[in-house]
Order: structure tokens, then sequence, then C-alpha cells
């Protein structure tokens, strides 16, 4: 009997193991997964987060910084600065960070592009969502791949939580895992914890670089509000409501506008702007890979955007954004982000002429679904070693 | 002070998973085994920081 | 297959597995971890483990929280301090009912308004109160049942309501404005509980009663017992007056900062490792139920389960929607404990939220009616352990009759602040 139960638990114990270590290594991989950048000829230089706030050295969300220049520009203008994976699980904001700093050139100003806002993030998905690690974007000559992500910073960087997040300045009362939420720590608190200090490190660039546009890019389920639109601080809304007009009539898609509400702390549209000189905007796409009714929870969800149950919701007016049979594919997305930046650029030049930011080779809406995303990523096997970076 | 109340979390997680491990010795019901190890698999890929 | 054929044909496979399970005997914990099981199988995902291990470390922070809490509240007891007290309380209070019951709702309602757990109000103070309510003449189910609803609705109450903060998170809306439309509903429900399921009480027969009870260890004192208390208090309200040069402890090492408290002033030498095997046996049903409830949470929506189950609830009629909350709430929290607020909250929020009522107050009184499915199978987690703590002999379906008639009214509540939100929004100020 006593041999028998000895048995029993040396069988239940290797099982345990098995179980431990496939689970285990495969989320070790996940965490560790690399993702090649390869920075184009626009890229003058790359720095870290902690050039600008030391106290984030050495920490997984030291993000690195990727500067658009032209040194022989005529003019100097303006500076912006373009948010990718603020929300590592919205991925149409990350790829679209990636085709600027692989392909885009500036001919006026600086254009600091930093594809991981909250690397950490990045590195985890999210418990109980059922996420895939990573997903693949087909190119001309192969396949990138990329981590899925979450909202909030991987625990393993971050914890414990408080019991209830108290934000920092506002002492505003926000459920305690948005602590580890990037769009609700800013404007960051120095002495604050990872999340905040990673804030806190782009609010002082900002603040160094005299950073005036701040573009952070997002995505949303289809049943929250806030959705295809440009979400502006006060400070922005004749930029976003004219660059809104620009997209309605010369991109093949609408997308409205929002005023950031004056009461929701800790996100980018309201605190970048309080807290700094610069116009902070947020960008929305739909993403129906994150409703909450949403069926078969895989890459081919995250990737088409084509849900039936979803699709249902909007059928009773549960939505708000369209859904039907065509989806929301990556490629629209991305596509809907390069070119509503291309049209806040051309539009802040205009009303600000002697701040004036120029880019250029970033492809438009149109172009993007005519070849694919993966057509604007560069193949880092053939690529020279000094111009390779990682996320 | 924020690296010290990490590793002392850690430490609690390790405490019980030795206690959950402890109890799993100790138990002669089979489905109480089972439970102790599905109990005990979040805290050891916490423990080795898997997850 | 269309998904909602596909997604039906798995939901039954996961109710049939569990059924099944059941049926031979496997434990409650155990047949969710073979529905979950059965579920990815029969969807084509083989045996997913970087799913299963995934869902299980859900809710690891939760089940810190009650290995750490029933922890201390074990060290308390072995220390003599729960003795103490029950012994202190019935001596002042035995003649005044009025007086009592108030008090005894302050101390149920406390702990979970801070932690959001029902369950750590069950072993902090339920225990205790229980032996009083006891000694009023009360039956064991009545106040087993006081104690599961007030703990329920502690959990509900503010500052930290958990169903309320994932729903409000979900839809990335502020935690603000719940206070007063949480901590009314909860207060006048709780009064009315204890009222009403304690009318009978009698007034205590203090000899009879302080003859039964254990005497604690004569050193045992005020101080030694309120200490740890007085700590963990200060700890938390230190985090929340300070919370820029406070350090963030979270619960579990507040808990186990009072737990150490408790050890170093015992009047009596207490064996902490013996302590801590037997909590972690006494919370084996409970934090095996957490984390197998996550990992049937993430095949269900790694599956399309979750999505099924959510459109179809919320595209129902929103008249039906608001007079069935008093069964899908309950229910939904029965199979998935605080998945429920992500899976169904947010849903049903959104969809509330697009019909015009007022968000914050509709939640609010979705929040009162979601605990009372911790009583509910197949978890049952808080009911379960509220019958353990009190001592409940008699059937469990005794024990869910005896809290039905201040369940109704709890849930009539709730679903009149969902009705009536918008007139109700006056409350949202803080």
């Amino acid at each position: 009997m006593k041999d028998a139960i000895q048995l029993r638990k040396l069988i239940l114990t290797a099982g345990f193991i098995l179980l431990f270590l496939l689970s285990g290594l495969d989320f070790y991989h996940s965490r560790h997964l690399k993702e090649p950048v390869v920075v184009g000829e626009g890229i003058a230089e790359v720095k870290r987060l902690s050039d600008y706030f030391p106290g984030i050295k050495g920490s997984i969300n030291d993000a690195q910084v990727y500067l658009l220049r032209n040194d022989q520009a005529e003019v100097e203008g303006g500076s912006a600065l373009i948010l990718g994976g603020s929300h590592a699980e919205e991925p149409a904001g990350r790829l679209a960070t990636w085709v600027i700093v692989e392909n885009a050139k500036v001919t006026a100003g600086r254009v600091f592009v930093i594809l991981t806002a909250n690397p950490s993030a990045s590195t985890a998905t999210r418990l109980g969502g059922a996420y895939p690690p990573d997903y693949t974007i087909e190119t001309p000559w192969g396949e990138r791949k990329f981590r899925q992500g979450d909202r909030w910073s991987n625990p393993l960087d971050q914890w414990p939580d408080p019991e209830v997040y108290i934000h920092y300045p506002s002492r505003q009362q926000l459920a305690y895992m948005d602590i580890r939420n990037q769009n609700r720590t800013w404007p960051g608190r120095r002495s604050g914890t990872m999340t905040e200090q990673t804030c806190y490190a782009m609010t002082q660039m900002i603040i160094k670089e005299k950073i005036d546009l701040v573009i952070d890019l997002h995505e949303a389920e289809l049943q929250y509000p806030v959705i295809s639109t440009i979400v502006a601080h006060p400070k922005g809304e004749d930029l976003a409501a004219l660059a809104s007009m620009m997209i309605s009539a010369e991109e093949d898609f609408d997308i409205g506008v929002e005023y950031s509400p004056e009461a929701l702390r800790g996100l980018s549209h309201r605190e970048i702007g309080d807290h700094t000189p610069a116009i902070p905007l947020l960008l929305e796409t739909p993403e129906p890979f994150l409703d909450a009714t949403r069926g078969r929870t895989d890459r081919e969800l995250l990737l088409t955007g084509k849900d039936d149950f979803v699709m249902k919701a909007g059928k009773h007016g549960l939505l708000f954004e369209k859904l039907d049979e065509s989806g929301w594919p990556i490629d629209v997305r991305v596509g809907r982000h390069l070119s509503s930046l291309i049209q806040i650029f051309r539009v802040w030049t205009e009303l600000y002429p002697e701040r004036q930011i120029k880019i250029e080779n970033v492809p438009h809406y149109s172009e993007v679904i005519a070849t694919g995303t993966g057509f604007y990523l560069k193949d880092p096997s053939k690529a020279p070693a000094e111009r390779i970076f990682y996320e | 002070m924020s690296t010290l109340i990490t590793i002392l979390y850690y430490l609690m997680v390790g405490y019980f998973a030795a206690c959950f491990i402890w109890n799993f010795r100790k138990s002669r019901n089979w489905q109480q085994e089972v439970l102790y190890l599905l109990v005990l698999l979040p805290f050891l890929l916490r423990l080795f920081r898997l997850k | 297959m269309s998904p909602t054929l596909s997604a039906i044909i798995i939901l039954i496979v996961m109710v049939l597995a569990y059924v099944l399970a059941k049926v031979f005997k496997v434990s409650t914990e155990l047949s969710l971890f073979l529905a979950a099981v059965a579920g990815a199988l029969v969807g084509g995902y083989g045996l997913p483990v970087r799913h299963l291990a995934e869902g299980a470390i859900t809710y690891l922070d939760i089940c810190l929280i009650f290995l750490t809490a029933t922890l201390f509240m074990n060290l308390l007891k072995a220390a003599g301090g729960v003795a103490f007290a029950v012994r202190s309380i019935l001596k002042k209070f035995h003649g005044q009912k009025f007086i009592l019951f108030l008090l005894l709702v302050l101390l149920l309602l406390i702990p979970g308004a801070l932690t959001g757990a029902g369950s750590v109000t069950v072993l902090i103070t339920g225990s205790l109160v229980a032996v009083v309510l006891k000694y009023t003449g009360l039956s064991d189910l009545r106040v087993a049942a006081i104690i599961f609803l007030i703990a329920g609705l502690s959990a509900a109450a503010p500052p930290v309501s958990l169903w309320a903060m994932l729903t409000a998170a979900g839809i990335n809306m502020p935690y603000v404005g719940f206070f007063l439309p949480l901590l009314l509903p909860c207060l006048i429900g709780s009064l009315l509980t204890i009222f009403i399921l304690g009318w009978k009480a009698k007034p205590v027969n203090l000899e009879k009663a302080l003859e039964e009870i254990p005497s604690p260890p004569e050193k045992m004192s005020w101080w030694r017992l309120l200490l740890p208390f007085l700590v963990f208090l200060a700890l938390v309200i230190a985090g929340r007056v300070f919370p820029f040069n406070f350090p963030i402890l979270g619960l579990p090492l507040i808990f186990a900062l009072s737990a150490g408290v408790t050890v170093a002033s015992s009047p009596v030498k207490i064996n902490v490792w013996k302590t801590s095997l037997q909590t972690a046996e006494q919370l084996l049903p409970l934090v095996g139920t957490l984390t197998c409830v996550g990992i049937l949470v993430q095949i269900m929506t790694l599956t399309g389960v979750r999505g099924l189950i959510s459109v179809s609830v919320v595209t129902l009629p929103v008249a039906a929607v608001i007079a069935s909350l008093f069964l899908t709430l309950p229910f939904s929290e029965a199979v998935l404990m605080w998945g429920a607020a992500p899976v169904l909250g947010v849903p049903l929020a959104l969809l509330f939220n697009t019909r015009g009522l007022d968000p914050v107050v509709a939640l609010a009184g979705m929040s009162l009616i979601w605990p009372l499915g911790d009583a509910l199978p197949p978890t049952a987690i808080i009911g379960r352990l509220t019958v353990d703590t009190v001592g409940v002999k008699e059937n469990y379906s005794k024990f869910l009759k005896a809290c039905l008639v201040p369940a109704i009214i709890i849930a009539l509540m709730g679903t009149l602040m969902v009705i009536f939100s918008k007139k109700l929004s006056f409350l949202t100020i803080f």
C-alpha cells in the first residue's frame, strides 16, 4: 500500500515536472524573443531613455529611442515624439513605428520614435486572456516575428501591486493593476515604480529635447466608445480637428476627434499636455481581438480582426465602430496610423511653420493596403550589423 | 526599498511553495495530491521568474 | 463549422466533463480542471501547457492574500487572541442587542472593504463574530448566513471593490465616484441582514457562555490582541495617506507583517511552521479553486466559449438583461469568481452605457449582486468557507435557504440601482 502511494506520487511528480518545464520554457522563450529593427537611412542616432533619466538605467524599460534627423536640412524646425507599444498588446501602433524607423526620412525638424514604450509589457501576455505568445508578419523576403505583449507591465519586472493605485500627482484612485499600465502613469514619478519611472523618463525627454508634439499610437476594442479617433489635449484641439478633416479629404478613411477629459488622469493625452510644453495626441484604431465578446483567441483574429461574435454584438448596436465580414486587418490598422501621422505633421507644419516637421518615405494607408505592412520591413540578414537593433 | 519588498515576495512564494510540497509528501489522498501540484505550479513559475 | 456551433459543442463537452467528474466523486476543483482540459482537447488545442500554466497563475496574488491573511488569523488564534476578544465583547455588550449588532456589522465590514475579499472577512472577523452570535441563541445556519452575506457586502464595499475595479479597468473607466454608491447599499444591506436573520436573538447568558469559551493565556491583553491589527491598519492607511512617500507593500506583505507582530507579541510560544502547514491544508480547496478557475477562464477564452457566453448575454433585450441580473451575476460569480467581472461585467457595463444608464451607479448595483454567487456551486468558495468556519453541521442546501430572504433584498437593491442609475448619479461625487 505504502509503495503504491509512493509510486503514484512519483508518477504525479514526473507529470508535474514535465508541465512545469514545458510551460516554463515556453514563457522564457517568448519573454526573450528578440525583435530585429533594421534602421533606415533617416535614423541619425539611437538613444536610450536613461540618457534623460539615469534612474531607469539597467531596467528592462530603458527603452531605445530612435531619432530621425537630417543634418543637411535648411530649416531647424520643431520636434515630435511618436510612441508605439505604450500598450504592447495593440500591435498596429508598434508596427507603424517599425515602418517609420526602417523607412522614413525627415527634411525638417526631428522625430523621436519609441517602438516599445513599455518593453516590460511586451514580454508578457494577459493572464486569462489566452493570447498567442507572438505573431508573424509576411514580407517579400520571409517572415518577421513579434512578441504579442500585454496591456500591463510584466509582474516579473514590477511586483507587488498596491491594494489601490493612487495616481501621481492627482491622487485619483485607480484599479490596483493600473499601476503597471503605462497609459495611466503619466506624467510619471522619479521615485515611483518602474512603469511610473518610464513615464517620468519620457516626460524628462519631452522637456529636455523641447519636443512640441507627442503622438501616442493605440488600438481599442470596438465596444469602447473612444475608437477610430484622435484624442486631443485642449492645446491640440485645432491641430486634431484640422488633421481629421485632411484625413477624411485625402485618405480613404474617416477619423473622429475627441477631447481629453479632465477627470481621466494618468493618460498621455491629458498629463503630457498638463505637465510639459508639448501637445499630446492619442490615436486609436479598432482591434476586435481586444473585445470581451470575441470568439476563438488566436493569431488569425489578431491579424485579420474578423470575429463572428463581435459582429453579432455590432448587429445589436453594441459597437462604436462597424465590423463586417472583412474584419479589421492589421494592414488597415497600420495604414490608418501611418496616414494619420503624415497628415498630422502636414497640418502641424502649416499651423506652426517656424517649428515645421516634414517627414517623407512613409507609406500612406492605400499603399499599405495594396502592398501589406511586411513590404516595408527590411531583411535583417541582408543589412549591415551596425544598422540592426533589437527590441 | 522596492527591491527588498520584491525579494520578500519571492521569499513568501518560496515559503508557501515549501508548505505545499511538504503537505503533498504527507498526503494520502490522490485528489488532494493532484490539487497540491496544480496549486504549486504558479508558485514555482513565479519563484523561478518564468511567469 | 460556424464559430457559434463550434463554441456550443466545446461548451457542452466542458459541462459534460464537469458533470461526469462530479458523478465519479471528483472534487469541484479538479472537476473544473478536467472541464478545462476537455474543452482544450475538443477545441483542437491538444494539451496546451502554456495556456494551462498561464491560467493557473491568473489569481496568484489573490491566493497570496488568502494565504497570508489566514496565516495571520491562525497565528492569532494560536496566541489566544480570538478567545480573549470574544470573552471581552460578550462581557461588555451581552445585554445590548442593538449596539452589539452594530459593532458586529462594523467588525465584519472592515476587513472585506479594505481588501476586496469576502473570504478575508470570514477568516479574520467571521469566526470571532460567529462565536458571539451563537451565544445569542441563533442557529448555526442563521449565523453562517449572516456572516456570509455581510462578508459578501464587505467585499463590494468601498474603498476596494474588485468587481467594480476590474470592470471599470476593462472599459477604461476610472475607479472614481464609486464610494457612496457602494457604501450606502452595503451598509443598509448589512444592517437589514443582521436584523432580519437575528431578530430572534436573545440576550446572552453570560455565565454559561463564558464557561464554554476557552480561557485565553493569562498574559493575553488588549494591546497584545490589537497590536497586529493596528500594524495592519497603520500600514494600509500609510499607503493611502502618503502614497508617494510610503513604499508599496501590497496586501500579502501587510498581512505577513501583521502575522509577524502576532508571533512577536504572543504570550505563548507558537509553532509557526506547523501553523503554516495547517493553513496551507485548510486553504487548499480555496487556492485550488482559484487556480482551476483561472485555467478554466483561460481555456474558455482560447476556445471562444467565453465570447459565446458574453455575446449571448449582452444581445438579450436590455429589460431582460436587467431583470435577469439576479440570476446571471451570481451564476457567473459561482463559475468564474472575479473572472465574472471581465467576462460578463465588461460587456454589461458597456451595454448599460450605450443605453444611457449611469455606468458608475449601475456597476455599483451589479457589484452588490455578484458576491451572492459566492455561496453557489460549483465553486461556492466563500459559502463553504463560512460554513466550515462557523461549524455548520446541517446540509449545505439548508444554509442556502437561510440566506434567501436577505439575498433577495440585496439583489433587489442592486437591480433597482441599475434601473434608477441615472437618477442616483448624484451619489457619484467621490
